[in-house]
Parts: structure tokens; C-alpha cells; sequence
């Protein structure tokens, strides 16, 4: 098990984040343009880095500690960083939004498959159809 | 100056120009970003500090590249300027790339 230490760390950080986007409605996984374009100068700039720091020897990885597989100089554990912490962050800033946004609203508030936490207007208004009210 | 000390730096001297000069979508004035900021690097520091931790440490850095503040635990505090830049970064490209945002 120790050799996927990175790997689980990183499998935990999107399963804890997972609710942002089904619960809160972060829409983050549910724009995958605008997701994929989003990434893309960072990624650039942060393999880039990553890969400079490594061939420089600014820091390495323990092997007990990763899988041994690599692209390159780069542990796939690294790359898969790069890949889940940003898209972590952009969960993080959209449910924040999305928060602010619940409170200020007025109506009930409801959950709804699969937009998640929404407001509704009161009752034998149309789109509240499918949806499950929360008492309290 | 460690090379990672001097590129986590720029990197945020970079980022920061990067915002007000260029993309300017307002970001350093808004709460909710700085909402985000503050929820992220709390969980980075759980996140990194099981990374870093000198007792059985997943990544190593040469102590010549970093200041060698190293806190909390054991994180070497140039990778708080690193996660700053890697999610503002992203996070401005998301704001620019928003269906509804009016062209510049």
C-alpha cells in the first residue's frame, strides 16, 4: 500500500471535493470546455516548472512513497497533481459562489437531481416538480 | 537565494502582473476569491503537510534550493507561493473563459 500513498492522497482529495459539485452545483465538471481550456496555461507553466525542479534536483520523490511509474523525469503521480488540485480549487471557487448565492436568494431551499441545492419559489409553481423539499 | 525560493517569487510576481495587467477579471478585490484562497490553503495544509513531513517525507527538497522555513509541520513555505500561483492562475482562466462574460 505504501507505494500508492500519492496516488490515494490525491483519490481522496477528489472524492471530499466530489459533493461541490453534486451537492452545491459547482458545474465544474459539467463544462468540460471550459474546463479543459481553463487548465491548459497552467499546465503548461506548472509541468514545465515541475519538470525544471526535478532535472535540477530542487526536490525528488521518496520511492517507498510512489508507483515507479513515470512520464520522463516526472512521477504519473505528479502529473496526476497537476490535474486534480487545480480542478480541487476551481470546486472550491464555484461552490463558494454558489453558496453566496443560496443564501441571498429567497424561496425554499430544496435539492434537486442534479443540480443539487437550489431555491425554489413556493409551492404549485412549476419547477418545483421533481424536486425534495428540506424542512428546517 | 535558493532557485526555488526565486522562482516561487517570480511566479507570483508573474501571476499578480499577469491579473491587473492583463486579464483584469477583479479577482484581488473580490471576497469570494479570497473566500476560495483561504478554504484552499487550508486543506493544503493537510494536503502538503502529509507530502512534506520530515518523519516520512513523499517529497524531498535540497535544503540549499528553499529558505528553509519550513511551517506548519514541515512545509516548506515556498510551496504555499507555489499552490497561490497554481490556482489563481487557473482560477483566472476559468473567470475569462465564463460563457456569460462580455468580451473585453
Amino acid at each position: 500500500m505504501d507505494s500508492w500513498q500519492y496516488v490515494i492522497l490525491l483519490g481522496a482529495c477528489l472524492v471530499l471535493t466530489l459533493p461541490l459539485e453534486l451537492v452545491l452545483g459547482a458545474r465544474v465538471y459539467r463544462s468540460p470546455r471550459r474546463l479543459v481550456l481553463a487548465m491548459i496555461p497552467m499546465l503548461v507553466v506548472f509541468l514545465t516548472w515541475d519538470v525544471v525542479g526535478i532535472v535540477r534536483e530542487h526536490w525528488w520523490y521518496s520511492e517507498r512513497y510512489v508507483s515507479g511509474l513515470r512520464i520522463g523525469p516526472m512521477p504519473l503521480e505528479e502529473l496526476l497533481f497537476f490535474l486534480v488540485i487545480p480542478v480541487c480549487g476551481l470546486l472550491t471557487y464555484e461552490a463558494v459562489g454558489r453558496v453566496v448565492t443560496l443564501i441571498r436568494e429567497p424561496g425554499r431551499l430544496a435539492f434537486r437531481w442534479p443540480d443539487g441545492l437550489v431555491r425554489v419559489a413556493p409551492a404549485g409553481d412549476e419547477t418545483t416538480k421533481g424536486t425534495v423539499e428540506l424542512h428546517g | 537565494m535558493g532557485e526555488y525560493t526565486l522562482l516561487t517569487l517570480l511566479g507570483i510576481v508573474a501571476v499578480v502582473a499577469l491579473e491587473l495587467l492583463w486579464a483584469r477579471t477583479g479577482i484581488f478585490r473580490s471576497g469570494r476569491y479570497w473566500a476560495s484562497i483561504g478554504i484552499m490553503v487550508f486543506f493544503q495544509i493537510w494536503v502538503d503537510g502529509w507530502l512534506t513531513k520530515l518523519s516520512a517525507p513523499i517529497v524531498l527538497y535540497a535544503p540549499d534550493e528553499i529558505s528553509g522555513l519550513r511551517f506548519p509541520w514541515d512545509i516548506p513555505v515556498e510551496d504555499f507561493g507555489f499552490g497561490f500561483v497554481m490556482l489563481t492562475l487557473t482560477i483566472i482562466c476559468w473567470i475569462r473563459l465564463a460563457p456569460d462574460r462580455e468580451a473585453p
